[in-house]
């Protein structure tokens, strides 16, 4: 079943059109690959199917429903993401990280707060919970009251997406999310990517290293200058050479 | 010895005031990188707030009751103070959200103009000094020599009780958590589902209500306020905010307290210290923008253009 639906969805800033009507579909359980060249617009891309960037152009429809405004109406319809250059609340603990990641997923106001009623002892006891799972599934367990800032790169990737999936999503974007990482640790998080689809959390994934992305995701999207070059299994996005000229340019001459 | 106990007792006093006014000035930048030039004017305009109920609304038969009057008179200060700055934001300061730093910056200026000018020119009698009401006994105790005002125990403990009650709030609870989020990336927040907009508007209410609490207890002291109250405290709660690291609350607690001990000192230590009372917040502030430009506690320099 398709979960996410993108028509047309073009984004032009002044005099440059970075995305260009792409057209796009995540079903559930889907992990999709999103390659191209610098500057193909995957990023901004990935921006319109966030609400962090508003469409120009075209439609964003997630689970049969019109998706636009603001950023929180993305997530709470059950979009969520990680960024290219990581951005984790710095001052905060990996724990309050998370917590804060559930915050459109909590309804409690200020004054049941204050009180501290019953709804709202249920409903933090609930949160915490939910992020001390969250964080032993990406293996943070141990580092809970640390601050973000202080945890290694690695490990606040790591923490980057469990807040993303604190927030409950149906699909998960995730904008390069090897990046910095030795092999080890990129081979993890390969298998941390299946593990979220395992959860029932379809993935669209960002990167530039091809062995992860044609190792790891059923169909792959090519991006080039804006528009979309060839989508297909790994296997056929191999083997297009429209894709290998993308990459390499033609021979002249 | 004895001499010294005493100023540090009236610096502490003094230094409680400048802290409750200076969390306003560091919360509010902390979230939307503003200096709030206009926030010494909501604390005044929360002590002519509590005058206003205390001198038209009260009946003389409860207007000697501390237990009604005083409730009475902080209660009114508050809601007059958070409705002037609910509304300064909403139509000075939003609409110049996504403008260059520059223009909130003259806007508040501006708005700090206006509001002095309002009280000045439409509260009755507004051009003069208003008497305020003590509220509480006028009287004095001795501790080994050292006299104490009832009115300032009031002053610190009410100050210290709100300051420890902002720092719960900030730490514990969901809006606490959503406007440190805020502040430390307004974006990943906004994703996070937070509506920034709620996050700020709850900025300035809870900045206005420590000004205005601030506000009545200037009253209190010094037995008088007028239109320019705002002004010279104002300023002085900057100095605190930025003594003690722009952006940080702990920091703006800190260097409110520092800020009365430094001036309560000099003006007892230093020659004809008492008529320069005002200059000693300044020389600290430039002493503190040369040595640590960051503040006390305050780390982030530079980290936003």
């Amino acid at each position: 079943m398709t979960l996410l639906q993108v028509r047309g969805v073009t984004k032009r800033f002044e005099g440059l059109v970075a995305v260009d009507s792409v057209d796009l579909d995540v079903g559930e359980g889907d992990i999709l690959g999103v390659i191209g060249p610098n500057g193909a617009g995957k990023t901004t891309l990935f921006n319109c199917l966030s609400g962090l960037e508003v469409p120009t152009g075209g439609e964003i429809r997630f689970r049969g429903h019109a998706l636009s405004g603001r950023p929180d109406r993305f997530t709470r319809a059950g979009v969520a993401r990680t960024f290219q250059n990581i951005r984790l609340f710095p001052h905060m603990t990996v724990f309050e990280n998370v917590l804060v990641g559930r915050h459109c997923r909590t309804h409690v106001g200020l004054a049941s707060a204050i009180g501290r009623g019953p709804r709202f002892r249920r409903e933090e006891r609930e949160s915490e919970a939910r992020a001390e799972e969250l964080l032993d599934f990406v293996g943070l367990q141990r580092e809970g009251g640390v601050v973000a800032r202080n945890l290694s790169y690695g490990d606040q990737r790591r923490l980057e997406i469990a807040r993303a999936l604190a927030s409950e999503p149906g699909l998960l974007l995730l904008d390069e999310p090897r990046a910095g990482m030795n092999a080890q640790e990129t081979r993890a998080t390969a298998d941390l990517v299946r593990r979220i689809r395992d959860r029932g959390v379809a993935v669209a994934v960002i990167e530039h290293d091809m062995r992860f992305i044609f190792g790891l995701c059923d169909r792959v999207a090519v991006l080039v200058q804006g528009r979309k070059l060839v989508e297909g299994t790994p296997t056929e996005v191999q083997a297009d050479p429209r894709v290998i000229e993308a990459y390499l340019g033609t021979p002249t001459g | 010895m004895r001499q010294f106990v005493q100023q540090l007792v009236n610096g502490t006093v003094l230094g409680a005031t400048y802290g409750l006014i200076a969390l306003g000035y560091t919360m509010v930048y902390g979230i939307i990188q503003l200096i709030n030039f206009a926030h010494g004017e909501i604390f005044m305009v929360g002590a002519f707030g509590g005058l206003t109920v205390y001198r038209y609304w009260l009946p003389e038969s409860l207007a000697g009751n501390v237990w009604v009057a005083l409730p009475a008179v902080l209660i009114v200060a508050i809601a007059v103070s958070v409705g002037t700055a609910v509304l300064m934001e909403r139509l000075a300061y939003r609409p110049l959200r996504n403008a260059p730093r520059l223009a909130p910056l003259i806007t508040a200026i501006g708005v700090s103009i206006f509001l002095q000018e309002a009280v000045r020119l439409f509260y009755p009698g507004g051009k003069r000094q208003q008497p305020f009401p003590q509220l509480i006994s006028s009287g004095t105790f001795d501790v080994a020599g050292v006299t104490v005002a009832w009115v300032s125990v009031f002053v610190v403990v009410v100050a210290v009780a709100l300051m420890v009650a902002l720092q719960v709030f900030v730490k514990k609870t969901k809006t606490g958590k959503a406007m440190r989020a805020t502040s430390q990336d307004p974006e990943s927040a906004k994703l996070m589902g937070i509506d920034i907009n709620r996050v700020i508007v709850v900025t300035f209410v809870l900045g206005a209500a420590l000004a205005a609490v601030a506000g009545v207890m200037q009253g209190m002291r010094f037995a008088q306020i007028d239109f320019r109250i705002g002004f010279l405290s104002g300023l002085k709660a900057f100095t605190a905010a930025v003594l003690g690291g722009i952006g940080n609350i702990t920091g703006a607690v800190l260097g409110g307290f520092l800020l009365g001990i430094v001036e309560a000192l000099a003006t007892q230590y230093v020659p004809q210290g008492s008529s320069w009372k005002d200059v000693w917040a300044f020389i600290v502030l430039i002493a503190v923008l040369v040595v640590r430009p960051g503040g006390l506690l305050g780390e982030r320099v530079a980290t936003r253009a």
